[in-house]
C-alpha cells in the first residue's frame, strides 16, 4: 500500500512536468496553428536559463528565477521574429520542418554554450523531503506539483478575465475576422509564443533539480508531451494536463505492474487508442474542425 | 567518377534514402497524409532481410521480396484504422507507430538482438560477384533507384496517382466524383511501405549491420524534412532533397563543434527562401537547354502537383 | 530580407564548396596520422569529450617526448554523434582524406560494429572501447579493445556481490541498451552457476528519469544487493533515488555511475553504501604516473578524467609504442598489437588475446563514509 502511494506521487510529480510542457505546445498549437517540435528544446533551454543564471551568474533565488524567465520571454519573441513570421504563409509540414530544424540548433548551441557534463540546477527546497503516509516525496516535487496548478490558474485568468486573453482566443478560433475585428493580430501571436516559452521556462526551472540537466533532454520530453496532448485533446488547457498526469502515472504505475522494459509501449498504446476510438481527446475540439 | 569512398559512400546514403523518400511522396506529397513513422517501414524491410539471410540463410534475392511483402501486409493493418484520422492527428500517431516500433526492436532481444542489432549481414551478390565495395554497390543501388523513379513516375501520371491528388486537394469533391477515397489512401501508404521497405533492405545489405537506433523516430522526421527541403510533391525534389540533407552536415564538418547548430539554420533557410524546395528552383536557361536538369516526365510531373 | 532566391543559391553552392577545395590539398606530408572518431555532439558527447581530451593530451605528451622517432603524431577528429551510421561516415571520411596509420573509435559497441566491416576493408588496426562481447566475436583481427569488455565488467559486479557483500538474493537493474542488456544477461547467468540466482530484474529506458516503480519493485522482492548497469545520468540520478525512496541494501554500480561527470552530480549521503565496480579507479593519491595524468589533465581541461579517458591514454601510448617499433606499416602494427603481453598502462596491464581483448582487471571501489571520495576494496583479476 505504502509502495502504491509513494508510485501514485512519483506518477503525478513526473506528470505534472509533461502537463507544463504539453501546455506550453497546446498555446502555440491553438493560437498559430503550428505543431511545435521544437517544445521539448524550449524546456532545455528553460533548465539551462537556469543554469546560467543561478548556478553560473549565481545570482539569488528569486532575481534568478525573474531572469531566466525574461530570458526565456526574449526567446519566445525572437523563436516568433526567425522562425514564425518568414514561414507563417507555408504550408504546416513545412514550418513542422522549421521547428525540428531550429531545435537542432538550439541543441547545439546549448551543447556549444554549456558543454556535455551534466548539471544539478540546484532547487531553495534542496534537500527537503516530506513523509505521507509512509511514502516519501521531495518537497520541491510537490512544489512543481503546486507550480504547475497555479500556472494553470493563471492561464485561466488571462483566457476568459482579461481583454488580452480574449483577443488571443479570438486570433486563436479566427484570424481574418479577428484582423478585421482591429485586433492587433502580430502583437497576440508574438504573445502567445512569449507564453509559450514562459511555460517552458518554469518547466525546465521545476524539473531541472529532479532530474539532471543536459542538452539532449529535450526530445524525450516533447515526446512525452505529444503523448499527453493526444490523449487530454489537442488544443485543450485542462487536457493538456489531465494528458499529462495521466502519461506520468503510466509510466510508473506500468513499469510497477506491468513491465519495466515495455512501459512506454504503454503510454504510446494508450495514445494511439485513443487517435482511434476517441480522436478529440478527453476534452479535445472535434476533429473535423482542423485537420 | 573520381569519387573517393568516402564520397561514393555518402552518395550510396543518399540513394537509399531517396528511395524512400519517393515512396514517402506517394503518402505526403501526392496523398497529403503526414506520416512520421516512415522509418519504422524503412526499419521492417531492413529487419526482414537480416533476419532471413542471417537466421534463416536465406539468400538475399529471396530474402529482400519477403520483407517488402511482410512490410506491405503491416502497413495495411495499421493502415486501415489509422488512416481514419488526418493532419497533425495522423503524424502523432504514426509517430506513436515508430516509437513503438523502436521499442519493440530494442527490447525483443531474442529475436531483433535488442540494442546490440544484428551483424554481419552478407554482401549482396549478383551473378556471383560480390557487391563489397562502394562503387558497385552504387551502381546497384542507382538502378534501384532508376526503377524506383520511373515505377513512381508511371504511377504518377496514372489514373491512380490523378486519384492520390484528387484525395489530397479535396477529398470531398473526389468521393464525389466516385473516388474510393479510404482506399486510394491506403494505396498511397502501402505503396509508401513498400519503397521505405526496399530502402530499408538497401540499407542492411550496404551497412550489414543494423540497430534499432537505425530507425528512430528521428529518422522518420528527417525523410519528411528531405522531402520538403527537396520540393514535395516530386520525383526529382524528393531525390535532390535526400542528396542534400544527407551531404549538408559532412560537408559542413569542417566548421567543427558547431557544425550541426549551422545545418540546423542550413534548412531554416531553404525552407524560407526556397518555399517550394529544392525542385521549384528556376535553372538558368543554361543549364536547361543542356539538358542535365530536363528529364521531361519527372519534371513535368514536378510543377504539375505544385500545390 | 533582401536576399534574392539567386544570391541565396550563390551563397549555398559557395559555402558547400568550399571543404572539397580544402579536402583537395590535403597535406600527405611528414607527421604520423591517427584518426580519432568519437561522439562530440548528441548526448554521447559526456563520454566523447573526454576522449577528445585525453587524446589530445597524448598527442601533445608523445610529441614532447620526440615524437614517433622525430616524426610528430597527429590526430585527426571526427565527429560520430549518437549514430552508427554517422560513425561509419567518420570512419570512411578519415580512412579516404587522412589515411592514418591506426584508428581510435569510439566507446559504444553499436558504432562499433557498425564500423567494423569497413575497417575489413580499409585494413588499419584500431582501438575500441565499446565493451558488447560481440563486437570481438566478430573476429574482426584489426581490432583492440582497450577496456574491459562487458562480460569482464559483469562477472567483476557478481564477484563484488558474493564474495564481499555475500549476497544470497541479488537484484539487477539494468539501462536498456547494448551495455545494460549484455551486462544484465551475463551477471544473471553467472549467479545461476553460483547457485545464488537473481530473485528480481528492472529495466529503464534512456531517457527515463523516475526509478521508483523499478526500485520499489526489487525491494519488494527482498533483495539483499542491488547491481545496476548504467550510463553516467541515469545511473547518478538511480543512486539518489535509491536513496530518497530508502533502499538500505548495498548498490553495486557500473563504472559508468563513479565517473566524475556522475559523481558532480551526488552529495556525500547519496553515495552511501554505494559500491562499484569500475574498470580502473583513478586516484592521484597512488602517485607516479597516475597522479601525474590526473593532475595535468585537470590542470588542462578544468574538469577531472575518467577511467575511460584514461583508457584512451593508455592506448595512445601503446599505440605510440607500436609505431616507434615497427613503423606505421599496418599489417606489421597489427601484428606488434597482438603479441602484446603485459604492457602496463597508467590503468590497466594490456595483454592481447586472439579476439583483441587486452584489459581484464578491474577495480571493486566503495564510497569512503560521509565523503564524496572512492576507496579501493581490491582489485580483481578475471580470465
Amino acid at each position: 500500500m505504502t509502495d502504491l502511494i509513494q508510485l501514485l506521487i512519483n506518477g503525478l510529480a513526473i506528470g505534472s512536468v509533461y502537463a507544463l510542457a504539453a501546455i506550453g505546445f497546446v498555446i502555440v498549437y491553438s493560437a498559430t496553428g503550428v505543431v511545435n517540435f521544437a517544445a521539448g528544446q524550449f524546456v532545455m533551454f528553460g533548465t539551462f536559463a537556469g543554469v546560467a543564471m543561478l548556478l553560473n551568474a549565481q545570482l539569488p533565488w528569486p532575481v534568478g528565477y525573474g531572469a531566466a524567465l525574461l530570458a526565456m520571454a526574449l526567446f519566445g519573441a525572437l523563436f516568433f521574429a526567425v522562425l514564425y513570421l518568414p514561414l507563417r504563409a507555408s504550408p504546416v509540414v513545412t514550418i513542422i520542418i522549421g521547428t525540428v530544424a531550429i531545435g537542432i540548433t538550439m541543441q547545439n548551441a546549448a551543447l556549444l554554450a554549456f558543454g556535455s557534463w551534466p548539471f544539478r540546477l540546484p532547487s531553495p527546497l534542496e534537500g527537503v523531503n516530506l513523509t505521507v503516509a509512509g511514502a516519501t516525496i521531495s518537497a520541491h516535487a510537490v512544489a512543481a506539483v503546486i507550480v504547475t496548478a497555479l500556472m494553470v490558474a493563471l492561464l485561466w485568468l488571462l483566457f476568459f478575465r482579461t481583454s488580452l486573453g480574449i483577443g488571443m482566443r479570438a486570433v486563436a478560433q479566427d484570424i481574418k475576422a479577428a484582423r478585421l475585428m482591429g485586433l492587433k493580430v502580430n502583437r497576440l501571436l508574438a504573445l502567445s509564443w512569449i507564453l509559450a516559452a514562459l511555460l517552458a521556462g518554469v518547466a525546465g526551472l521545476m524539473l531541472g533539480p529532479m532530474w539532471f540537466a543536459d542538452t539532449s533532454m529535450g526530445d524525450p520530453i516533447a515526446l512525452k508531451a505529444f503523448a499527453a496532448t493526444i490523449i487530454g485533446g489537442f488544443g485543450s488547457l485542462p487536457g493538456a494536463i489531465v494528458g499529462g498526469l495521466f502519461v506520468g502515472l503510466s509510466e510508473v504505475l506500468g513499469a510497477s505492474y506491468v513491465s519495466s522494459a515495455y512501459k512506454d509501449l504503454i503510454s504510446f498504446g494508450i495514445m494511439i487508442l485513443f487517435l482511434l476510438v476517441r480522436p478529440q481527446g478527453v476534452f479535445g475540439e472535434r476533429v473535423q474542425d482542423r485537420g | 567518377m573520381l569519387l573517393t569512398d568516402y564520397h561514393l559512400r555518402l552518395v550510396n546514403l543518399a540513394v537509399i534514402s531517396a528511395v524512400a523518400v519517393i515512396g514517402l511522396n506517394f503518402a505526403f506529397g501526392y496523398a497529403g497524409l503526414i506520416s512520421l513513422g516512415h522509418a519504422a517501414f524503412v526499419g521492417m524491410g531492413a529487419y526482414g532481410v537480416a533476419l532471413l539471410t542471417t537466421l534463416l540463410g536465406w539468400s538475399s534475392w529471396l530474402a529482400l521480396p519477403v520483407a517488402v511483402a511482410g512490410t506491405a501486409v503491416v502497413a495495411i493493418l495499421i493502415g486501415v484504422p489509422l488512416l481514419r484520422l488526418k493532419g497533425h492527428y495522423l503524424a502523432l500517431a504514426t509517430l506513436g507507430f515508430n516509437v513503438s516500433f523502436s521499442i519493440v526492436a530494442a527490447n525483443w532481444i531474442e529475436v531483433t538482438g535488442g540494442t546490440n542489432g544484428i551483424s554481419r549481414i552478407p554482401e549482396l551478390q549478383i551473378a556471383g560477384h560480390a557487391l563489397s565495395d562502394e562503387r558497385s554497390y552504387l551502381w546497384f543501388a542507382l538502378v534501384v533507384l532508376a526503377a524506383s523513379a520511373i515505377v513512381a513516375a508511371l504511377i504518377h501520371a496514372s489514373r491512380h496517382g490523378r486519384a492520390m491528388i484528387a484525395v489530397r486537394d479535396d477529398e470531398t469533391a473526389s468521393s464525389m466524383t466516385g473516388i474510393d477515397v479510404r482506399r486510394v489512401k491506403l494505396a498511397a501508404f502501402v505503396l509508401s511501405s513498400v519503397y521505405a521497405a526496399v530502402a530499408g533492405g538497401l540499407f542492411a545489405c550496404h551497412m550489414r549491420f543494423i540497430s534499432p537506433e537505425d530507425f528512430g523516430y528521428a529518422h522518420s522526421i528527417t525523410y519528411l524534412a528531405m522531402l520538403v527541403v527537396g520540393g514535395e510533391g516530386s520525383i526529382v525534389g524528393a531525390i535532390l532533397g535526400a542528396m542534400l540533407v544527407t551531404f549538408l552536415p559532412e560537408w559542413l564538418r569542417f566548421l567543427g563543434p558547431a557544425y550541426l547548430a549551422f545545418f540546423g539554420l542550413f534548412v531554416l533557410a531553404i525552407l524560407i527562401f526556397l518555399p517550394s524546395g529544392l525542385a521549384g528552383i528556376r535553372w538558368p536557361a543554361r543549364l536547361r537547354r543542356n539538358g542535365r536538369m530536363n528529364i521531361p516526365g519527372l519534371l513535368a510531373a514536378s510543377e504539375e502537383v505544385r500545390p | 530580407m533582401k536576399m534574392t532566391r539567386q544570391e541565396f543559391l550563390k551563397t549555398l553552392l559557395a559555402a558547400t564548396a568550399m571543404p572539397w577545395v580544402g579536402a583537395a590539398r590535403a597535406d600527405q606530408g611528414s607527421p604520423v596520422l591517427v584518426g580519432a572518431t568519437v561522439p562530440m555532439t548528441g548526448p554521447l558527447s559526456l563520454t566523447g569529450k573526454q576522449y577528445h581530451n585525453s587524446l589530445l593530451m597524448a598527442e601533445e605528451d608523445i610529441n614532447k617526448a620526440g615524437g614517433i622517432n622525430g616524426r610528430s603524431l597527429k590526430i585527426v577528429f571526427e565527429d560520430t554523434q549518437a549514430s552508427n551510421s554517422t560513425a561509419v561516415n567518420a570512419f570512411v571520411k578519415l580512412a579516404q582524406e587522412t589515411k592514418p596509420s591506426l584508428f581510435f573509435l569510439s566507446s559504444y559497441s553499436t558504432q562499433n560494429l557498425a564500423v567494423s566491416p569497413e575497417l575489413k576493408k580499409v585494413q588499419v588496426p584500431a582501438f575500441y572501447a565499446g565493451g558488447a562481447d560481440v563486437v570481438a566475436e566478430g573476429g574482426n583481427e584489426w581490432m583492440f579493445r582497450v577496456r574491459p569488455a562487458d562480460s569482464v565488467s559483469a562477472e567483476g559486479m557478481v564477484q563484488c556481490a558474493l564474495n564481499v557483500l555475500k549476497a544470497k538474493k541479488p537484484g539487477i537493474l539494468y539501462i536498456q541498451n547494448d551495455f545494460g542488456q549484455g551486462g544484465a544477461q551475463t551477471a544473471a547467468q553467472r549467479f545461476e552457476a553460483a547457485g545464488v540466482p537473481v530473485v528480481g530484474t528492472g529495466a529503464y529506458g534512456q531517457n527515463d528519469k523516475d526509478f521508483s516503480a523499478q526500485l520499489l519493485g526489487l525491494r519488494s522482492k527482498g533483495i539483499d544487493v542491488l547491481l545496476i548497469f548504467n550510463y553516467p545520468q541515469d545511473g547518478a540520478l538511480v543512486l539518489r533515488q535509491a536513496k530518497v525512496l530508502g533502499l538500505k541494501m548495498p548498490l553495486v554500480t557500473s563504472s559508468a555511475a563513479l565517473v566524475p561527470a556522475a559523481l558532480q552530480l551526488l552529495s556525500a549521503a547519496d553515495l552511501d553504501g554505494v559500491w562499484g565496480v569500475v574498470d580502473t579507479l583513478i586516484d592521484p593519491s597512488v602517485g607516479g604516473r597516475m597522479q601525474d595524468f590526473v593532475e595535468r589533465f585537470k590542470a588542462k581541461f578544468g574538469t577531472d578524467p575518467d577511467p575511460y579517458g584514461l583508457a584512451y591514454y593508455d592506448g595512445a601510448m601503446l599505440a605510440a609504442e607500436g609505431l616507434r617499433k615497427v613503423g606505421a606499416d599496418p599489417k606489421a602494427l597489427r601484428d606488434w598489437f597482438a603479441s602484446v603481453k603485459g604492457w602496463q598502462g597508467i590503468g590497466h596491464l594490456y595483454s592481447y588475446d586472439s579476439k583483441g581483448n587486452g584489459v581484464f582487471d578491474l577495480a571493486i571501489v566503495k564510497s569512503k563514509a560521509g565523503t564524496k571520495s572512492l576507496e579501493l576494496v581490491q582489485t580483481i583479476k578475471l580470465n
